[in-house]
């Protein structure tokens, strides 16, 4: 293996399992709350695990069995106090941790007063979205070039403010995943779901169908155009 | 009677009759004996456990191949698959996908369970000759054989099913989705086996133990069995139910999930977790179950904790029917509803946390062999530790909002179900295989095999898991030409080989050892346990050989510590 493919590899481990570092401004919201909760459930994951990983490599090689020597195990058959212990600490922790999600929850669920409020609705394979003044954008599959939208599709949304997005869908069931956001929420027909988001960096960004519908599941995307407030408001009076 | 007194484990009494040993000589031969027709009207326990392994093996092979051309497709960005009968790859992979998981779910870390070790096991754990329906355990199979041959028949282009295994409707009564119809009454005959298949195990446990065999001396894989059929019983009319609605709003024109007529899409989703989210309990429990055993009889140490081991199966039965929303998170379920799942959620984890502890405790100061089947329920436990931690994770409704239908849930199912299930089953296989074949396997193809797949899994899991976190989606066909995320795919992959080379071993050991394995002695693992301690190895048709087998006071199965023995 040369060095490079290596380090790329370590580099894309940070990359994954610490997704909270390296980006030192957050770039989108709610994010900040879903890092909150990954970050503190890690630190307790890789407490537990190193310390079982640990004890448990440790019985393993200080009890194998040795002929002759060590052939027989003790007779042990419980310990109420141990137990006790080991029952007490995982369901504090456990309750913690849910307490800790609750939390935030309440920030990524609650809808801000002063957002932009826009409509967004999901059909097989593509993406509406009806901004107040009623223009309405929309945004279809295709298979010859998947990833890329023409300007004319793009979601265009102004930076650093948060947009109110109520969901829904014309067929099946979609979802509305913004990927810098880390957030989520079903399409559902005959139902009107809500979720809020923020951008604060301009960019595109994807926001990707999460919940399977068919052939093109995959190239259900919306590229969401980020872009200054007076850029917004000039793109959002064009007919 | 003297004469045969030394043929008696420790702990077995006898309560000879004239007439018993007249049965004697009738039934010397081993349970295999017999010719096709035999095997075809079997009502014996033993031969339909294997009819059920054998299915249910090839099966899991079958899902296997699906995977590693799922694997295949995601290699590289763009599609892959080729165009069939002149639908799209992209078709080709869904129905890939969906085959891949109801298979592997349902015919594998189901079946192999209540169908297969349940069937050989249950029956010699607690002394008995049969299930309690030997005839219904006969339909069972042939049920489940019946649906077994209608997957098979999917494979025709035009007949497949594309809508995966959840077939959430309104999707699954789009054209899009392929013949619902025939899924249906796939899983209405599998659902039929597998509540016949239920009952009998409760009926069994309950009520044919051998006398003195009480619930406190019960093995703990017969109490995993019999938490795993509880839950079955209970949970099995629920899918069966939605999958009958779903076939009535498709072909008669009912309206229970179409939301265009005012029914309620979500409503299938309610129903359908509502067993197939305790489901995961029935692939998990049985696992657990033989972790207990072999680390138990590897270590030579009683299970530590065994009552609260037992209370910790009913409790995670039990709470698994209060946690099915946790799978509707972002579904459109009011917010306090979202809360109160996280809760229950996030509990599950205490009583598994305790199972993890408690087989710790069981090899402290024990005499550790690490044969290969003890190796897989090692590597087993190691790769549930994961399962469990991520699943924390996921159970925190605010963390599941940006991961739901990432790839952090497909790998966090494989740690637990994919491998840590798996695992466990390929331990039994080798664990019991001198008692249904009389042969040893090779330890060195079993070491190898583990190794292989140990290490292909982990690098396969631990990437699909994490890649979850930089926002990539599950069941896509494509995915946007990005360098991390094509580097990610690539080392799955790599390590999806090293996983298929393992399992590859282990077919190899199986097969070698079927035909030139070292003949087997009769407790190879001087077990106390009914089925190694008062049987034959193989065992013989008529399970044991007194009609009345008696327990001793003292008896326990997992009474390995030193002095057991002079006890007696
Ligand atoms: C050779 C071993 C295996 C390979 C290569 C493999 C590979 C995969 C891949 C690539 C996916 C697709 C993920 C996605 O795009 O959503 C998948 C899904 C899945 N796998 Fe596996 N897997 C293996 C073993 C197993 C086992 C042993 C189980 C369970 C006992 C299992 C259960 C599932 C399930 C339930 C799904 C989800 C299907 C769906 O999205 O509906 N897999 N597998
Ligand atoms: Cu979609
Ligand atoms: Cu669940």
């Amino acid at each position: 293996m040369n060095q490079d493919l290596i380090s790329s590899i370590l580099d894309l481990i940070s990359k994954m399992v610490f997704p909270f570092l390296g980006t030192t401004e957050i770039i989108a919201q709610p994010r900040a709350y879903w890092d909150n909760s990954y970050t503190i459930w890690l630190i307790f994951s890789i407490i537990f695990f190193v310390g079982i990983l640990l004890v448990g490599i440790y019985i393993v090689i200080r009890y194998r069995y040795v002929k002759g020597k060590n052939e027989e195990g003790a007779h042990i058959e419980g310990n109420t106090a141990l137990e006790v212990v080991w029952i007490a600490i995982p369901t504090i922790l456990a309750l913690f941790l849910a307490t800790l999600s609750f939390a935030n929850f309440m920030y990524q669920r609650t809808l801000p007063a002063d957002a932009l409020e826009v409509k967004i609705t999901a059909f097989m394979w593509g993406w509406e979205i009806e901004y107040p003044n009623g223009k309405v954008v929309s945004t279809y599959f295709n298979t010859e070039k998947p990833f890329e939208k023409d300007d004319s599709e793009k979601f265009y949304l102004p930076v650093g403010k948060k947009i109110k997005v109520l969901l829904s869908s014309r067929d099946v069931i979609h979802s509305f995943y913004v990927q810098p956001a880390m957030i989520t929420e079903d399409a559902v027909p005959g139902r009107i779901t809500y979720m809020w988001f923020q951008i604060n960096k301009e960019g595109e960004y994807y926001a990707f169908c999460r919940e399977y519908c068919g052939s093109w599941h995959s190239y259900m995307i919306a590229v969401l155009k980020v872009v200054s407030e007076e850029e917004f408001n000039k793109w959002l009076e064009q007919k | 009677m003297e004469e045969r007194a030394e043929d008696l484990e420790p702990g077995i009494t006898s309560e000879g009759t004239s007439e018993e040993s007249r049965h004697q000589h009738k039934e010397v031969k081993p349970w295999y004996s017999g010719g096709l027709k035999d095997w075809i009207f079997t009502t014996d326990h033993k031969k339909i456990g294997i009819l059920y392994f054998f299915t249910s093996f090839i099966f899991f092979l079958l899902a296997g191949m699906m995977g590693m051309l799922i694997r295949y497709e995601l290699t590289n960005p763009g599609i892959q698959l080729p165009s069939i009968a002149g639908q799209e790859g992209a078709d080709l992979y869904n129905y890939l996908l969906t085959g891949h998981g109801t298979l592997m779910l349902l015919w594998w870390a189901v079946a192999v369970w209540t169908g297969a070790f349940g069937n050989f096991l249950i029956p010699l754990m607690i002394g008995a000759k049969d299930v309690a329906f030997p005839r219904l355990n006969a339909f069972s199979y042939w049920v489940f054989l019946g649906a077994s041959v209608m997957v098979l028949l999917t494979a025709i282009p035009g007949n497949w099913i594309k809508m995966l295994w959840t077939a959430y409707p309104p999707f699954a009564s789009n054209p899009n989705a392929g013949p619902v119809a025939y899924y249906s009454i796939i899983i209405l005959l599998y659902g039929i086996a597998a509540t016949a298949g239920s009952v009998n195990f409760v009926a069994t446990i309950i009520s044919m133990r051998t006398k003195g065999l009480s619930f406190r001396k019960m093995n703990l894989f017969t109490h995993t069995i019999l938490g795993a059929n509880l839950i079955q019983l209970f949970g099995v009319p629920s899918f069966l139910g939605a999958v009958t609605l779903l076939f009535l709003d498709r072909y008669i024109g009912t309206n229970f999930f179409n939301p265009e007529i005012g029914g309620d899409p979500l409503l299938y989703q309610n129903i359908f977790w509502f067993y197939s989210h305790p489901a995961v309990y029935v692939m998990m429990l049985p696992a657990f179950g033989i972790y207990s055993e072999v680390i138990a009889t590897m270590s030579r140490k009683p299970i530590f904790g065994y009552v609260s081991m037992v209370l910790a199966i009913y409790l995670i039965a039990l709470i698994g029917f209060l946690v099915w929303a946790h799978h509707m998170f972002a579904a459109g379920i009011p917010d306090w509803a979202r809360v109160l799942f996280s809760y229950t959620t996030i509990l599950v984890g205490v009583p598994t946390g305790i199972k993890i502890f408690n087989w710790l405790a069981t090899m402290y100061k024990g005499a550790i062999r690490l044969t290969a089947p003890m190796l897989f329920v090692l590597g087993g436990l190691f790769m549930f530790l994961i399962g469990g931690l991520t699943g924390v994770l996921l159970s925190m409704v605010s963390a599941n909002l940006g991961l739901t239908d990432s790839m952090f849930v497909v790998g966090h199912f494989h740690y637990v179900l994919g491998m840590s299930v798996t695992f466990a089953a390929l331990a039994g296989i080798l664990y019991w295989f001198p008692k249904v074949t009389g042969k040893m396997y090779n330890e060195k193809l079993g070491v190898w095999s583990f190794i292989f797949a140990f290490i292909g899994s982990n690098i396969f899991y631990f990437f699909q898991t994490f890649s979850g976190t930089l926002g990539i989606s599950r069941r896509y066909a494509d995915y946007p030409n990005i360098l991390e995320w094509v580097l990610i795919n690539q080392i799955q992959t790599f390590g999806s080989v090293l996983l298929f080379v393992g399992i590859v071993l282990f077919l190899i050991n199986i097969i070698v050892s079927l035909r030139s394995g070292q003949k087997a002695p009769k407790n190879p693992w001087h077990s106390p346990s009914l089925e190694w301690s008062a049987t034959d190895t193989p065992v013989m048709s008529n399970n044991f050989k007194k009609d009345h087998i008696e327990i001793h006071k003292d008896w326990h199965p997992y009474a390995y510590y030193k002095g057991y023995h002079e006890h007696f």
